[in-house]
This record gives structure tokens, sequence and C-alpha cells, in this order.
């Protein structure tokens, strides 16, 4: 069995990441595992998004017009079945995103395939493909294997394949599923876009947290505005909630908010307490400013610095001018 | 008591001059009393009786010029009274509540305040009355032992003086016989009714007083009714006992931490608050008044810390804590506390330390030693060392830790540990509140301490462990005698077995932790340490037993700090700064080193002093680096888990090696061959007829992997003894959700039927959830099951939810191990049932209709309805889940819990199987070089490649 099929995300209107990193990943093991790769648009207008997905490596892009814009579970497991029965690929793959988690399991236990969530390495040896996923709290790895099974559904993580950067010569095709039995089982009442303001570290992906190293309160809007020169969510360490300089929702820690979805985490001026480490130690990257070269949270760090935090914060402010 | 009462020791302390006073009135008094007595005892007993008169002589002439003093003592003491009140009054007496922001006085706390007046007032016009009569007398006998009623004398000298004649005085003294007659009985028959009761009522509050009070805390005896103070009729009558001798007099409220660092505590008010209300309810409580809420504010009860200083100063022998974590007992138990100390209290019922650690790296802080540290349960020392949870895993004190362990070492000292058998002594739980949880954690201890080989005595660098092992752990069982180390670092400085090697000569301050000072009078062997190594001690102005507490004690270090107070631990290190120069600010506390630590930085001390423990000092002292044979053989542990590059799990497995993890077996399929996934077939078993919705929620008892770790043999898994399981944290949300759906339906009738797939060991979180309101529980198992995918997860649910027939589903999104946040999805598609994934509101009409909202990326919402029965995963922050107190995870053993065999589950149809974990690569911080400007372009470079920006 060769052959990839993509389910490609969106949500209103706009492609997701997700979706392209889907096309990278399915590129880096094309080779090995066997074409064609196809993507599957599902929207009540497709085609405007199926230009976007027509990179480097991918075959043909399906368009299915479910006469729905926003996202329905049983409508995308229905049309991934149905388009798989059609194209017959060995893998699926979907998004370890909040929609995906909605659909891929589905899919997997209604072709009894095999399956893998959050997968963010695959390999394929001898013609069987493995996934590499985290165990135990991202403590470890695990490569998993699926005994030989025909079909593989995988969920990807997020912000880990890199998408192709160049276009690509796709045929693209309309097709249509028959939805009658999912239809109207679910009806769709609203998005709601969240309020600008809120701040959540622990959905946060980039934080940039201060500690007691800006040394003073007057220094803290220069901090502020750093913070979103660079896109960061602005935390902080304990003692600078405990001073009143900013409100309790910034504060990183044991005792404020786990930086849970975070990816990339700058430390300014931040020793390392323990209380501060338990909600940041687990980031995959870690850069840590401190002038004391002991200070704990090197051991946590992907990279350090000793370096004066004034001058840094200067020579950054010019890098996002 | 009598010496209490007598010495006034008690009410000269911190405030001498309103114990003279009172000693003044109480001398006046007391002769008062007595000269009485003996009236009414010659006059209408022995006179009429035997017609003997004793009233007479110099007798009558010594008795009367005591009673003139006495008097003129408590005329003395009255005026300066007023004095202070009109004068100088001081703050405490102003009854205003400014930690609760109160700008004028309550009108009960006015009332207090004409009550006081009222008070002195009559007793002043009382003695006055008293002299005049006297006076009065005099003038008119003018007898020649007049100079023996020296006041009364002067009085009479002062009315004739002023032209009162023999006639005039007869008048006056017929006259004000009346007066000083009705003012004496109306204060007589008055006492009772306001605060003269104190003359009787704190003779019987000092007799009822525990000398063991907050050092052993009551324990919790009516296992089956209401758990600790839930209203006013739980109080006894010796806690109304102490509320009525309450004089208002404020030195609880000076010397209180919480009070002084603007948290909503006072204990005087808090005394007045409950006896007000007692003397409204008069001990009957009515529905729909609740005296935790109502009355006293939970916060008020929060904010305590146990140090002990309101019950240690008080007067009357009130005993403040004792109550407050009676209080505190029921509001554990309602659950009513703050997030961070509910899941510190899971987190050590779960793993049996607060930093929720694995025991197995309990002792890793003595790999380092370099010397082998005995395990008491293998071999027999002299001492066996408690060490506690701070001073074993909080990195500043490992330190602490080490030096001490070097120090013993470099003296002969025989030591041991009970390693990863020991579990956070339980003293600062029990003072949350959390009694079933301190009692399971005595019991293990107990028990491992007994099971242990042979030791004389225990030692602890902790007072807080110290305090609990010594005053309580003896209610429980035999225990040794427990020593602190610096009575154990006194005792090695004195006999020489550590010597000084050159005197410190640093000046440094002492501070007295609560636990060892106040609580256990522990104020002497730290200042001979110090002494001894040749610091000087300047003593800060709070010391030993007016000790002021760093702020960490009664549970507090886990309750985040309430916005806009000041730290009791930066109200101290002020305190020390003021000293004038000092070296060292000293501690010998893990807490207090900890609290200490920071306050000295956010207090902005850091170029005043240093914060350092007593340990460390005498290790400078003694030389301590070259004492300790650095040449000793074997670390105490085993290595910790070798790293990745060496890991077995490196080798592919054989596939014998896996075969119990599914998808070995799969036959290969493809499209035209796909077989959906099926419910396993369970043995069927007792499932009780629905008689209102029922909701299943699947429960994960979810693992923590520790910083070591080992592979098992194949290679595809985590050695069971590295991880500490819990319940799954989404899971818990769902349970809760379930709950409150369920409690909202309201009818009564519905039930949450909890279902597990593990081993036994699962049970833990079954139980908890059971105590939480699951009415039944179900767990499925075969060891084939260990390593399962999801999908083989959910198939094995799905075995259940066939038996159960759900109306609705609850999962977690996902579990905090491997975050397949798959479960629940396939779960529905195997039942057949509609879905949504990442819920975070829902809304069920208990029937068929479900409107929920999802949480997107990002924070953006989705909501959308669907028909019931259906599966939802849900998301955390959607509710807060309850907390189950120990003694109700007891309790609920007595719930159904159905045990079914997996051996089917696993058939082909499972998502993966686990080829070999291992281990990534270390994170370890790369040190990066450079110019400010080389240094802010790798990074900006990072932050573009990370966030595609």
């Amino acid at each position: 069995m060769s052959g990839i099929l993509i389910i490609a995300e969106h949500i209103q209107g706009e492609l997701r990441d997700i979706s392209l990193e889907m096309i990278g990943a399915a590129n880096s093991i094309k080779e090995a595992y066997g074409g064609p790769v196809s993507v599957a648009v599902i929207s009540d207008d497709p085609t405007s998004l199926a230009e976007q997905v027509n990179l480097q490596g991918v075959d043909d892009i399906v368009t299915v017009d479910v006469g729905v814009s926003h996202f329905d579970a049983a409508i995308y497991e229905e049309v991934a079945c149905q388009l798989g029965a059609e194209l017959k690929p060995g893998l699926i793959l979907f998004g370890h995103t909040v929609n995906g988690m909605a659909c891929s399991a589905a899919v997997a236990a209604r072709l009894g395939s095999g399956f893998a969530s959050d997968v963010f390495g695959l390999q394929v040896i001898d013609g069987e493909l493995l996934a590499t996923r985290s165990a135990y709290g991202n403590k470890v790895n695990m490569e998993v294997e699926f005994g030989g099974k025909g079909v593989v559904t995988l969920a990807l993580r997020g912000a880990t394949f890199e998408a192709p950067e160049d276009k690509g010569s796709a045929t693209v095709t309309a097709r249509d599923v028959d939805l009658s039995i999912v239809t109207g089982i679910s009806r769709h009442v609203e998005y709601q876009e969240a309020p600008p303001s809120d701040i959540d570290i622990s959905k946060a992906e980039f934080i940039m947290s201060i500690g007691r190293g800006i040394q003073d309160q007057e220094n803290l809007p220069r901090f502020a505005e750093l913070a979103e020169r660079l896109g960061a969510t602005f935390g902080c360490s304990r003692p600078i909630v405990d001073s009143g300089w900013l409100p309790k929702p910034h504060q990183v820690g044991q005792s404020g908010k786990v930086a849970t979805d975070c990816k990339l985490y700058l430390a300014l001026g931040i020793s390392g307490a323990v209380q501060h480490l338990f909600g940041m130690k687990h980031v995959d990257t870690i850069i840590a400013v401190n002038t004391d070269p002991n200070a704990p949270i090197f051991n946590v760090a992907t990279y350090g610095a000793t370096i004066d935090l004034f001058e840094l914060t200067e020579a950054l402010e010019r890098q996002f001018n | 008591m009598v010496s209490d009462v007598l010495s006034h020791r008690t009410l000269r302390r911190r405030d001498p001059m309103a114990g003279l006073a009172h000693g003044g009135i109480f001398i006046g008094f007391l002769f008062g009393l007595i000269g009485t007595t003996i009236i009414f005892v010659e006059t209408d007993i022995i006179k009429p009786l035997f017609g003997v008169t004793f009233w007479k002589g110099d007798f009558y002439l010594f008795t009367s010029l005591a009673l003139d003093i006495g008097h003129l003592a408590a005329v003395l003491g009255i005026v300066y009274m007023m004095w202070r009140r009109a004068i100088l009054t001081p703050t405490k007496l102003d009854y205003l509540r400014t930690y609760r922001g109160e700008e004028t006085v309550r009108p009960p706390a006015a009332k207090w305040k004409v009550e006081d007046w009222n008070f002195i007032s009559v007793l002043l016009l009382i003695e006055i009355s008293g002299f005049i009569q006297e006076g009065a007398r005099l003038l008119m006998d003018q007898p020649e032992w007049a100079a023996w009623s020296p006041v009364g004398n002067a009085v009479a000298a002062i009315l004739g003086g002023l032209g009162m004649s023999v006639e005039g005085a007869s008048e006056v003294r017929a006259a004000n016989w009346w007066i000083h007659g009705l003012l004496g009985l109306a204060f007589t028959a008055a006492i009772p009714w306001y605060k003269a009761k104190h003359i009787i009522s704190v003779v019987g509050s000092l007799s009822v007083r525990d000398a063991m009070a907050l050092r052993r805390l009551p324990k919790e005896v009516d296992e089956a009714g209401s758990v600790g103070i839930v209203n006013v009729e739980d109080f006894t009558w010796k806690d109304m006992l102490h509320f009525d001798a309450c004089t208002k007099c404020g030195r609880c409220h000076e010397a209180c931490p919480a009070r002084s660092a603007g948290y909503p505590l006072s204990p005087r008010d808090l005394i007045l608050d409950l006896r007000l209300h007692n003397d409204t309810r008069q001990g009957v409580a009515i529905e729909g008044e609740a005296l935790i809420g109502d009355i006293i504010d939970p916060d008020t009860l929060w904010a305590c810390r146990s140090c002990g200083a309101c019950q240690e100063i008080c007067p009357v022998g009130i005993e403040h804590p004792t109550m407050i974590v009676r209080m505190r007992r029921q509001l554990v138990e309602q659950g009513n506390m703050d997030p961070l100390l509910q899941a510190t209290l899971n987190t050590i019922g779960d793993t049996g330390n607060s930093f929720g650690e694995n025991a197995r790296t309990r002792s890793a802080w003595t790999r380092e030693l370099g010397f082998v540290v005995k395990d008491i349960r293998q071999e027999s020392a002299e001492n066996l060392w408690f060490v506690g949870d701070f001073a074993s895993f909080d990195p500043r004190n490992q330190i602490i830790s080490q030096t001490f362990a070097k120090l013993l070492k470099a003296a002969a000292v025989d030591f041991a540990l009970l390693h990863d058998g020991e579990k956070t002594a339980g003293n600062d739980i029990r003072r949350v509140g959390e009694e079933g949880l301190f009692e399971s954690l005595v019991e293990h201890n107990l028990e491992e301490m007994s099971a242990a080989k042979s030791f004389q005595r225990i030692i602890t660098t902790d007072p807080h462990s110290y305090n609990t092992i010594r005053n309580e752990y003896p209610e429980f069982g035999d225990v040794s005698e427990i020593e602190h180390y610096s009575a154990v670092l006194a005792d090695l400085l004195r006999s020489g077995r550590l010597k000084v090697k050159a005197p410190l000569k640093k000046r440094v301050t002492f501070h007295d932790p609560c636990h060892l000072g106040r609580l256990n009078g522990g104020y002497e062997a730290p200042r001979e340490v110090l002494r001894l190594i040749g610091c000087e001690i300047i003593e800060m102005p709070r010391n030993r037993d007016n000790s002021f507490c760093c702020g960490a004690g009664g549970g507090r270090i886990w309750i985040p700090d309430q916005q806009g107070t000041e730290k009791p631990s930066e109200n101290r290190v002020h305190e020390a700064a003021a000293l004038g120069p000092i070296d060292v600010f000293v501690t010998c506390c893990p807490k207090d080193l900890t609290m200490f630590e920071d306050a000295r930085k956010t207090g902005g001390h850091e170029d005043d002093f240093v914060v350092q423990d007593i340990a460390e000092l005498v290790a400078e002292a003694v030389a301590l680096e070259s004492l300790v044979p650095s040449d000793t053989p074997a670390p105490a542990m085993p290595e910790p888990a070798p790293p990745a590059e060496v890991v077995s799990a490196q080798v592919k497995p054989t596939i014998e090696a896996t075969t119990v993890v599914a998808p070995m077996a799969l036959k290969a399929m493809d499209w035209d061959n796909l077989t959906p996934v099926q419910p396993v077939e369970l043995k069927p078993y007792e499932v009780p007829a629905k008689e209102g919705p029922r909701i299943l929620v699947t429960i994960k008892h979810a693992a923590v992997l520790g910083d070591e770790h080992a592979f098992t043999e194949d290679g595809c898994d985590i050695e069971n003894e590295y991880l500490e399981h819990s319940l799954n944290e989404w899971d818990d949300a769902a349970l809760e959700e379930a709950l409150q759906i369920i409690e909202k339906l309201g009818s009564g009738d519905g039930e949450v039927v909890a279902v597990a797939i593990g081993p036994e060991d699962a049970d833990i979180s079954l139980r908890k959830v059971l105590a939480k309101g699951a009415s039944r529980a179900v767990r499925v198992w075969h060891d084939s099951l260990s390593g399962a995918d999801p999908v083989s997860v959910a198939r094995a649910i799905a075995g259940v939810a066939k038996r159960e027939d759900p109306d609705l589903i609850l999962t977690g999104v996902q579990s905090s191990d491997h975050a397949h946040g798959s479960t629940g999805t396939a779960l529905a598609r195997i039942l057949g049932l509609p879905h949504a994934a990442v819920v975070i509101d829902v809304e069920w009409d208990g029937v068929s209709k479900l409107v929920v909202t999802r949480e997107l990326e990002g924070g953006t919402r989705h909501t959308i309805e669907i028909p019931s029965p259906a599966v939802l995963s849900i998301q955390t922050g959607i509710n807060e889940p309850r907390y189950a107190t120990m003694r109700m995870i007891k309790q609920a053993k007595k719930k159904q819990l159905d045990i079914l065999d997996g051996a089917s589950v696993i058939d082909g149809t499972g998502g993966y199987a686990v080829r070999r974990m291992y281990v990534p690569e270390q994170t370890k911080a790369e040190m990066l070089s450079g110019s400010a400007e080389d240094i802010a372009t790798f990074i900006a470079n990072l932050i573009r490649e990370k966030t595609g920006g």
C-alpha cells in the first residue's frame, strides 16, 4: 500500500500552518514510502484554499465542497473515509490540533487502521512506517510501529515539520462525497474570538519572562514593549508579581501558570527558583540570560548567556526594530 | 494557673506598664476581697455563734494598712489605665480592623469601648467612694491609730482642710455609704454580663489551658459525624470558656504575623467574633447560617501561619491556633481552599512529598557526598536522620543537608536515613487541616521506623518535622526521642568532636524558628553553637518567644501571597537590617532559609547581609572541607540511570519481547479488507438499574516520570518504580463536570460511574473519584494491556459502556503522561456516538440536547449543538475540581468497584505497538559567548526560526 492522503485544516477561511507542515512531512518519506501525495481540502469554497496547498511534492489536490465553512468533525471523518476508499492511500495525515483531535482517532477506529497521535518524527525502514512521539510528559520518546497494517492514520504535531517553500504543480480535482448520513447530526452555533488582551501563559507558545534581574519597576515598560516586539507573551517570575509590578496572570511557575504549550521560552534576569522552573523547565527551547553563571536556570536552559541584561535588551531592540 | 494569676507573668510581658497597672487593680481587689471576707466571717459567723471578735487590735491595724495600700494601688492602676486609653491610645485598643479596610469602628466594637470605660470608671468610683467613706469616718472619730490608714487619713486631712466639720463628715458618711454600697453591689451583680466577668472566667480559662496546645493538635474524634468545627454547636465548653475569658487586650493582635502583614486575621478579633456569635446563638446553630462564611471569613482562617505567637502571649490562656485548625478541617472537607494548596495536598497524597518527586530521589542529595550514607532499613545506626521535604528536594537546602551530613561524618557520628522510605512528616499538613492525610503519613513513617534496624534517637534539621515527631507521633505509636540539629551541633562543638579552627568573628543575628523556639523551647542550643564558633550575636528586638514568623508555617508556603500585603519575611529582614551592620542572618530551618533568602532580595537588603544556615557557619568555623575524607568508596545509592546512549532500548527488541503489545499480531489489511474497531465483549457484572441520567467518566491513573529512569528489559517502557502515579488532571476535570451536571439536573437520581483501564494501582485514583462523588467504579485490566495504544484502550472502555448504557460519556482531553488526546474520539466512533473534542463548556438538558463549547488554539471558541448520548473530551480549566480528603477516600472503600478481565481487548485492531523508548538528547545550556550584538543576533534568529516570524 502506498500513497499519502493529507487532510488540510483551516479555520474561518484561513489555511492553518499545520496543513503545509503535513505536506513537508509527507515529502520527507515520500520516496521511501511511496506516493502519490494527495491533499484534501474540505470547505464550502475549497478552490480558494486549494491553490495554497499546491506546494512542491503534492501530486493531487482533492477539493470537496461540503456546503459549510465551519469545522464539523463528523463531516471531516466521513470525507476522509470516503476519499480513502477511493484513493486507497496507505497513510492518512491529520494535524494534532484541536480539530484534528476531533476526527483523526475516529477515522482510525472506523477503519481499524494503525494510529498514533502527536507524532513529531516519521521514518520508513524496510518499507515499514515508524512514528516517533513523546511519552511521560515529554521526558522520553517512543518509537511506534503498526504491525504491518495496510493503512495508518497519524496526527502530526504542529510547528515540527517544515513546510515546502516552493510551489507545486498538482492537479486539482473536485469530488463529490455523499454526506447524507452525517448531515444534521451536529449544528454549528458560532465561533467566538478570544478577548485580545487575554494573557494566557498556559497556552502561549512563545514566552518572554522577566525576573528580579530587571532591577527596578521603572524598567518594566521597556521589557513589556520588547516582548510585544518579539511577538512573545509577557511572563514573569514570582517576585515580580509579589512586588506588584505585574498582575498574577503573567506569573509562570508553581503558584502561577505552567507554560504548558510553550515551545520557546526566553528567561531574562531569572535565576530559576524551583517554583519558577516547575512552570517552564519542560519547554523545548529555553534561552536564559542571567549574570550569575551558577544560576539554576542554566540547568534547564537550551542556551544561556551571562551578559548584562540591559546591553542585550538594547541589541535585541535593534534586531526587532 | 495560680502562679500565673498571682505573678501576673503573662500580663507583664511586652506591656510592662499595663501589667503593673493591672497588678495594682488586682491587689486592690484581692485585698478588698480578703478584708471584706474577714469582716463577713467575724460579723456573720463567728461573733453570732461564739461571741468572739478578732477585728481589733494589731490585727485590725495591720489589715487596715494593707487594705489602704491595696486600694491605693488599685486607684493608681485605674488612673494609668484611663490615661493609657485616653492619652496613649495604643492602636490595638481602637478595635478598628484596618487590615480589613475599616475606617470607622463597627457598632459592636463601639459598644466595647463604652464597656471598657464603664468598667474602669465604675471601679474608680467605687475606690474613691471607699476612701471618702474612710476619710469621713476618720475625720469624725479622729482615732489615735489613724496613721495605720494613711490614705484614709490623708483624705480626712483634705476633707478637714476643705473645712468639713465632724457633722458634715457624718452626713457625707451616711450618704456616701449608700453610694459606695450600691456601686459595689451593682458592680458585683453585673460581673457576669460584661468585661468584669474575666475576673471569674480567666481562672477557668487558665485552669483548662492545654500545655501542649498547638504543639500537639487534637485528633479528630467524631469519625462519622461532622469534621472539624462546622457551626457553633461544635464548640466545646472549653472553647466557650476561652471566648468568655478574652479581655480584648490585643496582645495577640499585636503579635500576629498575619495581621502585621496586612492579612485579614487578628486572633483577638477572631475570638471576639466567635464570642459575639456564640452569645447570640447560645450554642444553637440556625439553619441557613454558616459559621465559616457568614461569621468567619475563610480567608481569615487561611491567613494563619500556626506560629503560636497569639496563644503564647495570651494572658488568659486562649488557644487560638487550635480553634483555627479545627475550623480549617471543615474548610478542607468542603474543598474550600486555594487551588495551589489543593494541588499540593493531592501531590503529597500521591507521592508522599510536597515536591511531587519520585520517592527514589529523596536521598539523591547524598550521592555527591563521596561517602556511604547508611540505610536504616538495612543496617542499624546510632542516629536516624529524618530529613524532611525541603531539606531533601529543594536545591538550596540540599546543600545544607550535605553540609550537615559532612559535619556528622567529620565528627564520626553514626547516622542513617530512611531514604525512599521517608514521607513528609505531616506537621504542616495537620495544621492545614487535612487530618486524614496527616494520619496516613504518620502511619507510614511509624511503620517504616518500626520495621527499621535499631537506632537510638532521631535527628532532624527541620523544626516542623521535629515538632510533630516529638509531640504528635507518640499519640500514634512508639517513637524514639528526637533532637534538632542545633542541639546536635552544640553537643559536638562543646564536646570537642568538632573543633573550631578559627573563630568566625562575625556579627550575626539569629532567627528563632517558631517550631523550634516558641513551640519547643529550643532557644539556647543554636545560640550556644553561634557563640562556640566565635560569632557575636546581635539579637533582633523580637527574639526567642517573641520571634516573628517567616510566614511559611501552617501550610502557608503552599498558598500564594495575597496582593498588597507585606510578606512577614520581609518585615523580619527589615528588622534585621535595622540592627546596624551585621554579616549574617542565621537560620536553622529549611523553610526559613528559603523565605529569608527571598525576602533579602525582594526586601532590598542584598548589600546588607547574607542569609545562611547555622550548619554552613559551623562548616566554615571547623574548616569542614579539610576534614571530610574524600577517598571514601562507593556512593550510597545506586547510580542514576545511564544516559541515553548506553540504554539497551537502542537495540530493536525482538518480536518475542513485544508480543504482549498487541499490534505485533495484526494481520496486514488493505482498503478492501478494513474492519472497524468493535467494543470488547466483557463478562457481565452487576449494573444497577438506571434511576436517572448516568454519566460515564473515564479515569486514568496517569504516570509522572521523575528525573531518573530505567527502561524495562524489552526497552519499550519505563520501569514502574521510576514512575509516580496520580489521577490524571484532565480526567479530574471531566469527573468534576459530570458531578456538577448531575447536581445541576437536581433530581438526585443521576449517577456518575467511573471507568479505568489499568492495573490494581489504578484503584487509588478510582477511590479518589469515588470519594469525590462517583457512585460506582469499574476497572478493566489484563497484563496484555500494559502500554496499550489509545484505540485499544477505547475498545476496552467501549466494552464497559456497552454494559452501562450511559446517557453521556466524559473523558479528559488527554492524559498527562502520554498525551494521546485520542481516546475520547476513538471511543465515540467505536460506540457510534456523536462527540466533541476539547470542551470547555457544557449545557445538557439531561435527555437529548447538548450545547458544548470547544476551545480552539489561541483561545477561539467554537460552540456546537449535538444530540446525546455523546462523548465529550473535557479540557482543564472548565471547572475547579473538588478535593477528596483522606477521610473521604477511606470512606469510599465501601463503594462498589467492579474489576473485569480485559484479556480479550487486544485483538489486533489497536493503533500501534511501541518499538522502543529512548531519552531524547539532554538539554543542557549551551553558553553563548560574544558581544551583546552577537548574542542578540543568535537569539533573534532562533526566535524567527521557532515562531516562523
